[in-house]
């Protein structure tokens, strides 16, 4: 796969044939600007296995989206990525060493987290919780200090949450609530940041808020974001790259608009859609295939 | 930054408005509940005399009195400070060799069972959680059952009590150990282990013959201050004087904990470690509580309610308003327990269950949903 694409070219790119779907995975040593590599790749749960993968990368400093089809293995693949599934073979790479032989504080350190559940004790304020992101940096007595202070006004200004500092996490809604968790991942000041489905069940505009900052997140400070989403469009809009997953091996891996075919939708989403390319992606699902 | 504001970020809560009242309040019921428990019983005397008992010179004025009262006769002549406590006035040896440590006792009986309760409630994340949840009563009761049937001395059942609850907590602990733990997992196995040292326990129970034994068995069970002495300070004081500042330093572990499991990993924390060594820090809270006073019911559980009700959910000031409302309710139910009666003394623990009750019926009417944790 061809991971030293020129960055610079992601604004001013040009819609190409939508119809080049195929194995775009090729061996280029890709291992180079990969912030996180697996290979070999079995994760599963109990005997089963879900994802069975020759090779997959998430690019430096990109944003790469992963999609699929419920049950494809993206959030397992997640999981093998934040060292929160030992693999059951291959191995994973993060900046090149595995991320198992990592101390847990040290990982945390490197790669952020986002999950898709939001579970937060009622009383706790939204500056509370992002303060708790700092945990990785902080010692067993260690006090949060200036330098946490700093990341912790950061991240809340970056994630645009001011204005709820003082509230509690239980009179937020739904999309607030997301944002103060991204919040959270940001103050852990991580070059790498996972997200799990962080769209899911929020309104339209906070999609957009919570999307826009993880944006903002790859293009000013540089970080890696590998995010799983459920739209299909919405990732292709706002992603550098795609990885297309069915049945827990990738199917496709790419720029959006080699990725996004009316093919891929038929073979791994089992719909038949119309795709076309105006500058953005365009996807008209019309009906399921059989 | 200098040792002391260390130590001081590392322990001390953000004293807000709701955390003070919460200490204000308690510390005045604990005065109120000592000063009453001090001045009535069998031997009778105004408040006058308690007074004048409290502030003795003959005690307060000689520190050898003092080394004997609180560290018994034994350890004060190892250490060459004891004195003869027949110098002192009938009124102030009450005061101080019967009542006193009966309060004190109490005190940190309430302390010890709230910080264990609020732990357990973060590890389980079920705010209804006590520190019994994982199998310590059951595994506790029943260690001191048998010793009572066997007649394997009366002066052991403190150590079967601990022994027995750590013993049982390690049991869930294996049961519940797959790879890892879950909270559910976890009561789950404390459900099982406890239902079956219950059984053996109600089975040994058909064999004590004596009513004597019958009633120490059941004053054990239900949990009792009666005829606690300095000794009983002793023997609880020193885990606490380990746990209370061991669980506030913890406090922002248990803080990251409450944010989910899967969360807390990807913070970095040694989500099983951290679990197990908080457990441990519980188990031996309530085991120092359990070997001096048995099983009182409801205190683990109603005060770390309470507090969080009253001071939010922030681990530190939870904990330290559990330091100041436990001693508060635990106190106070012995009053009751001692005096309620007039003659009669029951069981603390029958006090605490019968305010505990209310208190939950209370929360069950006034609260629509119960998803804040």
């Amino acid at each position: 796969m061809p991971p030293t694409q020129d960055t610079s070219t992601d604004e001013a790119r040009q819609p190409t044939d939508a119809a080049t779907g195929g194995d775009t995975v090729t061996d280029e040593d890709p291992v180079d600007s990969a912030a996180l590599l697996g290979s070999a790749l079995q994760l599963g749960y109990g005997d089963g296995v879900v994802v069975d993968c020759e090779d997959i990368v998430v690019p430096e400093g990109e944003v790469t989206a992963l999609v699929g089809p419920n049950g494809s293995g993206k959030s397992t693949l997640l999981k093998g990525f934040s060292a929160e599934l030992d693999p059951q073979g291959g191995t994973v790479l993060l900046d090149g060493e595995d991320v198992q032989t990592r101390e847990p504080k040290q990982l945390a350190r490197e790669l952020g987290l986002l999950a898709q559940e939001n579970d937060a004790p009622g009383g706790l304020t939204v500056e509370d919780l992002v303060s708790h992101g700092r945990y990785p940096h902080r010692g067993f007595l260690d006090p949060l200090d200036d330098e946490d202070e700093a990341h912790v006004d950061r991240a809340i200004d970056l994630a645009g949450v001011d204005h709820l500092r003082d509230t509690p996490i239980s009179e937020l809604s739904g999309g607030q609530k997301q944002l103060a968790f991204v919040a959270m991942a940001l103050a852990q000041d991580t070059d790498v940041l996972l997200l799990d489905e962080p769209t899911t069940y929020l309104d339209l505009h906070h999609q957009l808020r919570v999307m826009e900052v993880v944006r903002t997140l790859n293009e000013d400070r540089d970080v890696t974001v590998c995010v799983v989403l459920h739209d299909l469009q919405q990732a292709a809009r706002f992603a550098d790259y795609l990885v297309a997953l069915d049945d827990g091996d990738v199917y496709d891996w790419g720029p959006p608009e080699d990725v996004v075919t009316e093919t891929l939708l038929a073979d791994v989403f089992d719909v038949d859609a119309a795709v076309t390319y105006d500058g953005e992606p365009r996807i008209v699902p019309r009906r399921p295939l059989d | 930054m200098s040792r002391q504001f260390r130590v001081r970020d590392a322990l001390l809560p953000d004293i807000d408005g709701a955390l003070a009242l919460t200490m204000a309040a308690s510390t005045v019921a604990i005065l109120l509940g000592a000063l009453v428990q001090i001045r009535y019983g069998g031997y009778q005397m105004p408040f006058e005399t308690v007074w004048r008992a409290l502030f003795d010179r003959a005690v307060w004025t000689n520190p050898g009195i003092i080394a004997t009262i609180l560290l018994g006769d034994g350890l004060a002549q190892t250490l060459g400070v004891y004195r003869d406590l027949s110098v002192l006035s009938d009124a102030t040896a009450v005061v101080w060799t019967l009542r006193l440590p009966r309060v004190a006792v109490a005190a940190f009986v309430g302390a010890n069972l709230a910080v264990a309760g609020a732990i357990f409630q973060a590890i389980t994340r079920n705010e209804l959680a006590s520190p019994y949840i994982l199998g310590v009563s059951s595994g506790a009761g029943f260690a001191v059952v048998v010793t009572i049937v066997f007649s394997l001395g009366t002066y052991l059942l403190p150590v079967a009590a601990a022994v027995g609850g750590t013993g049982a907590f390690l049991l869930v602990y294996a049961v519940a150990w797959r790879g890892g733990t879950t909270p559910v997992r976890l009561v789950l196995a404390g459900v099982v282990v406890g239902t079956i040292f219950n059984s053996l326990q109600t089975g040994v129970f058909y064999f004590i013959d004596s009513n004597g034994a019958m009633r120490t068995a059941v004053s054990w069970l239900a949990g009792s201050l009666t005829g606690v002495g300095w000794t009983d300070v002793r023997l609880v004081v020193i885990p606490t004087l380990f746990v209370v500042p061991a669980a506030l330093v913890a406090a922002r572990q248990l803080d990251v904990l409450l944010l989910g499991e899967r969360r807390a990993r990807s913070l970095g924390m040694r989500v099983e470690t951290v679990r197990f060594g908080l457990s441990v820090l519980a188990i031996l809270a309530t085991a120092a509580a359990v070997a001096v006073a048995g099983l009182v019911g409801f205190v683990g559980l109603v005060v770390p309610h309470a507090v969080r009700t009253a001071v939010g959910s922030d681990y530190r000031k939870l904990l330290t308003g559990c330091l100041f409302a436990g001693p508060a309710l635990v106190v106070v139910a012995d009053v009751v327990a001692r005096l309620g009666l007039g003659g009669t003394q029951v069981p603390v623990g029958v006090v605490t269950g019968l305010v505990g009750g209310p208190y939950f019926l209370l929360l069950l009417r006034r609260t629509a949903s119960f998803n804040e944790f």
